[in-house]
């Protein structure tokens, strides 16, 4: 550098004439030059090192796949095939050609608005009567057709009682629909003497009708069978999905001693509960994971006043007490353990009053006694009293009473909670029945098999539509947050999420109705937990100015320095060139 | 980041239409029922000059459990620090007035979250759900889609923001978010906040989400003021917002049904010295239409079951007789099973029972009671005689 100045000192200073400035005599160093562009080389070099090295680990989620997924379930709803198939027993003629038409007509004139799981159903027709067989109904539903020869069953029907009938018919269902004895519904129509119409606890029923040229009643008949029962459930309201996020439910079983000093029961839940309700709890495992637990607790009154009767020398409480009858301070219900965070807790309550509001009734808002003296809570569960035998004697005695729950009496409380948890997953609890004439028959599982079919039909299209908007508000927000990091957990539960959706979409057009809601439920939880991951914490994380505030106040000098130096640099070594340059021109010129 | 207008406004218009495509197709369904009330307390400062504010919470906690909301709905965060602070005159007790007639701290208050537990972070999770897997349930907020939330905040608190504990903030479009995210996933249907701060309305100025009604004690550069100083106790004992709330409910019952109109609108500005500013654009029902209860009570909605489910015992009974008898035979399965892997267990045994009865022997020959030391000496041994065999054999 020193001999740099020192000759343009001395060009300048030599010259006299003429060329001064324009001119040097020796090559411009390049040591400068070399180390200014040297620095900012490596500047660029490391650039894209420092990028890497604060760049935030995302693990990428399939945003593509989960929006065309929430269209296309959005755009067509999930839809279940049912198949709903009319079998003539008897000899029949009908007066018009197409009877499944006009029953499948009928159905559809009662269906409602289109609420989530409704099944896409086909009608079809056979009057298999021994001498002549004939089909009659949709091309689609070829392949589950009633195999003719079933004339013998008329026969074999004669005498039986209801469930003999129930469970011939199952076997020959089973036996003559191919393969597809989970997913056909179907009616057996007979004529006989005395009318009745019996749903059975599977997936059939069957008519006995005087007068089979009335097509009418018949198709009304039918379509109401399969319309209001096998579709719909027999139900008019909405649907309740009572399950955690995670896919669990605990039924939390509590008997609640009013005040210990009148009387104290205990109850043997272990072993009654466990046996009646273990086919319950398997029957809706697809619905839900089901988990049991019971306690007794003492000291808890109810917070609602009730009213002493005359009449009825009991003690009773109005409807529109009812909201106030848990008395939450006193009944420390939720003391779960096997409830995790997003379990759902079904309360199912035995209240037995103490001795100065015993008998103790509720009475319903039509003015009379409840038949069960129960009622429930949508969401939370259900509350049933039950009155200490002879209690209304007021015996003065001093000692307390210590007493195990008789075990009859605990299970007609059980039926009542079976009834009050159909209840609560929104079902009738006993069967609404339009005439005499109609019968349903119960199923030891607490839900029959078509009422099952509903629920999982139900639950499966709930759990899918929801998975699939947790997964879009998920993928949304973590788009909305570009400095956030996404661990790999919540990936992968993204991956195996839409993984399981798309398992029970298939499942569902192929009719497999329990393994897709299975899928749907697995696919539900683990949205849930990919949007509660607990790591998504928007606070926690910078946002883009926070991160240029971090590195610019010490790049952005140096990199103005750096760059400047260089071009300056640069500037002055081409100047320099373009001078030694001209003066060796003017030499070769000269010389 | 100053990128082009133009870039800008697509992607406004990308993100709007994104927005109504998930909207519209989610607005589909009927209105879901209320089922249940769920309220939080926030008391976000500590030190003895705050106890205001702990009594404050304190005094809604008991009016809102006395109207029927159970512990097991109710998070309470409190610093906790002033019944039993070294400089209380009376210990273990909180008042909210200075006649004392009523200790807040008296019986059943369960804190769920208490001292250093009351932080921005964990107010989040509480209302965003997102707890570590290992967070009890007492202190979660598991409402769902049927909730009516009541979140009542009191502290310090300025222009968009309030002030938790001294070390921390929690700012309006932070909670603007948070509720965002909870509509999201349908934590509530419907919210009411309650905010006794100073320059409280401008903490919920960034609400966006439907459903959610808020008051604050204060607009913009008010301050909000302490009541009554209590000479006893020697600080100020309550809020006049809150004061002023809580003579509104004293009045009340579970069973009352005032609304939520006679509440806001009996706020005097003059007796408050601050002006109760609340927000109702994002709530679609008429508040003089919304009973107080709905957020400050607990009502449950009942439906007396009509029947049980008859024939389940029958239809048990007779399903269950003819496996009882399978079971029979399959317990006698069983029970030869267990006899042969006892007997297997036996042979076994006999090995282990060898062993034991030479241990046995050994000890009772060296005098040695503990095996333990017994083994330490056969090792010891070993070592012993393998050295003199190595050093024998070199």
């Amino acid at each position: 550098m020193a001999d740099d100045t020192s000759a343009a000192a001395g060009t300048s200073t030599e010259t006299g004439a003429g060329t001064e400035s324009n001119l040097r005599t020796t090559k411009p160093g390049t040591k400068r030059l070399f180390l200014t562009v040297s620095v900012l080389i490596s500047f660029l070099l490391g650039a894209p090192f420092l990028l890497k090295s604060t760049e935030i680990h995302r693990s990428p989620l399939p945003s593509a796949a989960i929006s065309s997924l929430s269209d296309h379930l959005h755009s067509n709803p999930p839809s279940f095939p049912c198949h709903f198939q009319a079998i003539f027993l008897s000899p029949f003629k009908p007066s018009d050609s197409s009877l499944s038409l006009s029953v499948a007509e009928r159905i559809r004139a009662q269906l409602s608005a289109q609420s989530c799981g409704n099944c896409n159903f086909t009608v079809s027709v056979t009057v298999d009567s021994g001498s002549s067989c004939r089909h009659e109904g949709d091309a689609a539903s070829a392949a589950c057709l009633w195999e003719c020869g079933g004339g013998g069953l008329v026969d074999a029907i004669e005498g039986r009682d209801d469930q003999g009938i129930d469970e011939l018919l199952l076997s020959a269902v089973n036996g003559r629909t191919g393969g597809c004895a989970g997913r056909v519904y179907s009616i057996f129509v007979i004529e006989g003497r005395d009318e009745r119409v019996v749903i059975g606890k599977h997936r059939h029923a069957w008519m006995v009708l005087k007068d089979l040229d009335d097509s009418t009643s018949v198709v009304s008949m039918i379509g109401t069978v399969f319309g209001d029962y096998f579709m719909r459930g027999g139900v008019e309201k909405g649907e309740y999905i009572p399950v955690g996020s995670d896919g669990n439910v605990v039924l939390s079983f509590s008997l609640l001693n009013s005040n210990p000093s009148d009387w104290i029961y205990d109850w043997d839940f272990q072993r009654t509960g466990e046996v009646l309700l273990a086919p319950v709890l398997e029957a809706l495992a697809p619905v839900a994971n089901i988990t049991m637990e019971s306690q007794v607790l003492y000291h808890a009154p109810k917070s609602s006043i009730s009213y002493w009767d005359e009449k009825l020398e009991a003690y009773v409480v109005n409807t529109r007490d009812l909201p106030f009858f848990v008395n939450s301070n006193e009944w420390h219900l939720d003391t779960s353990l096997s409830a995790s965070g997003r379990s759902k807790v079904l309360q199912f309550v035995v209240y037995v009053p103490s001795a100065s509001e015993c008998p103790l009734y509720i009475r319903t808002p039509e003015g009379e006694m409840s038949k069960t003296n129960a009622f429930i809570s949508p969401m939370w569960g259900g509350v049933a009293i039950w009155n200490p035998p002879g209690c209304s004697m007021q015996s003065q005695g001093i000692h307390i009473v210590r007493d195990v729950l008789p075990p009859q009496e605990l299970e007609k409380i059980i039926e009542i909670f079976i009834g009050q948890l159909r209840l609560l997953f929104g079902l009738n609890s006993n069967y609404v029945e339009p005439s005499p004439k109609f019968k349903v028959l119960a199923s030891e599982k607490g839900f029959t098999n078509w009422e099952l079919d509903l629920l999982y039909r139900q639950h499966t299209c709930f759990n899918l539509l929801s998975s699939l908007s947790t997964l879009q508000s998920l993928s949304t927000l973590v788009e909305s947050l570009p400095r956030m990091i996404v661990m790999d957990e919540i990936g992968k539960q993204v991956e195996l999420s839409l993984e399981a959706a798309n398992l029970a979409e298939s499942n569902i057009s192929l009719g497999i109705n329990n393994a897709s809601a299975l899928s749907s439920i697995r696919a539900r939880a683990l949205a849930e937990d990919a949007f509660f991951h607990p790591s998504i914490m928007s606070i926690s994380y910078s946002s883009m100015e926070h991160y240029f505030a971090i590195y610019m106040p010490f790049f952005a000098p140096v990199s103005l320095h750096v760059l400047l130096a260089a071009v300056k640099e640069v500037k002055r070594y081409f100047a320099e060139r373009s001078k030694y340059l001209t003066f060796r021109a003017s030499k070769l010129k000269s010389s | 980041m100053a990128s082009d207008p133009k870039g800008s406004q697509l992607r406004r218009i990308l993100l709007i239409f994104f927005s109504l495509s998930i909207i519209l197709p989610l607005s589909s369904p009927s209105p879901t029922m209320h089922n249940n009330n769920w309220a939080v307390l926030v008391c976000t400062s500590r030190f003895w000059f705050n106890y205001r504010h702990m009594a404050n919470t304190l005094s809604l906690y008991r009016t809102v459990k006395r109207l029927g909301i159970p512990d097991e709905r109710i998070i309470l965060m409190l610093a906790d620090d002033m019944a039993c602070n070294a400089r209380n005159n009376y210990p273990a007790q909180v008042f909210n007035n200075e006649n004392h007639q009523l200790n807040l701290y008296g019986d059943n208050v369960e804190v769920d979250y208490r001292g250093y537990e009351v932080t921005v972070e964990n107010f989040l999770r509480v209302l965003t759900g997102r707890h570590e897997a290992s967070v009890p349930r007492s202190k979660r907020l598991l409402s769902d889609e049927g909730s009516h939330i009541l979140l009542y905040m009191t502290g310090h608190g300025g222009n968009e923001f309030l002030k938790f504990q001294d070390t921390e903030e929690l700012q309006s479009h932070d909670l603007a978010d948070a509720v965002k995210q909870m509509k999201e996933k349908n934590r509530f249907k419907e919210l009411l906040i309650m905010v006794d701060t100073c320059q409280a309305a401008t903490l919920f100025s960034q609400l966006q989400s439907p459903g959610v009604v808020a008051i604050g004690s204060s607009m913009k550069g008010e301050n909000s003021y302490s009541h009554h100083l209590d000479p006893d106790v020697g600080v100020s004992v309550v809020d006049r917002f809150t004061f002023y709330t809580l003579a509104f409910f004293e009045r009340l019952d579970m069973y009352s049904n005032a609304s939520l109109n006679s509440l806001f609108t009996s706020y005097d500005p003059t007796l408050l010295m601050s002006t109760a500013y609340y927000r109702t654009d994002l709530y679609e029902r008429p508040l003089n239409m919304v009973p107080v209860t709905n957020f400050f009570g607990s009502v449950m909605k009942t439906i007396p079951t009509d029947s049980a489910y008859p024939g389940f015992l029958v239809a048990h009974a007779s399903e269950y007789a003819t496996i009882s008898a399978e079971t029979e035979t399959a317990r006698v399965v069983l029970e030869d099973e267990a006899d042969h892997s006892k007997t297997y267990d036996q042979s076994e045994k006999g090995l282990q029972h060898i062993l034991d009865e030479w241990l046995k022997l050994l000890e009772g020959k060296l005098g040695v009671k503990d095996p333990e030391v017994l083994v330490a000496y056969g090792l010891g041994s070993m070592v012993l005689l393998l050295t003199i065999s190595t050093w024998l054999s070199s």
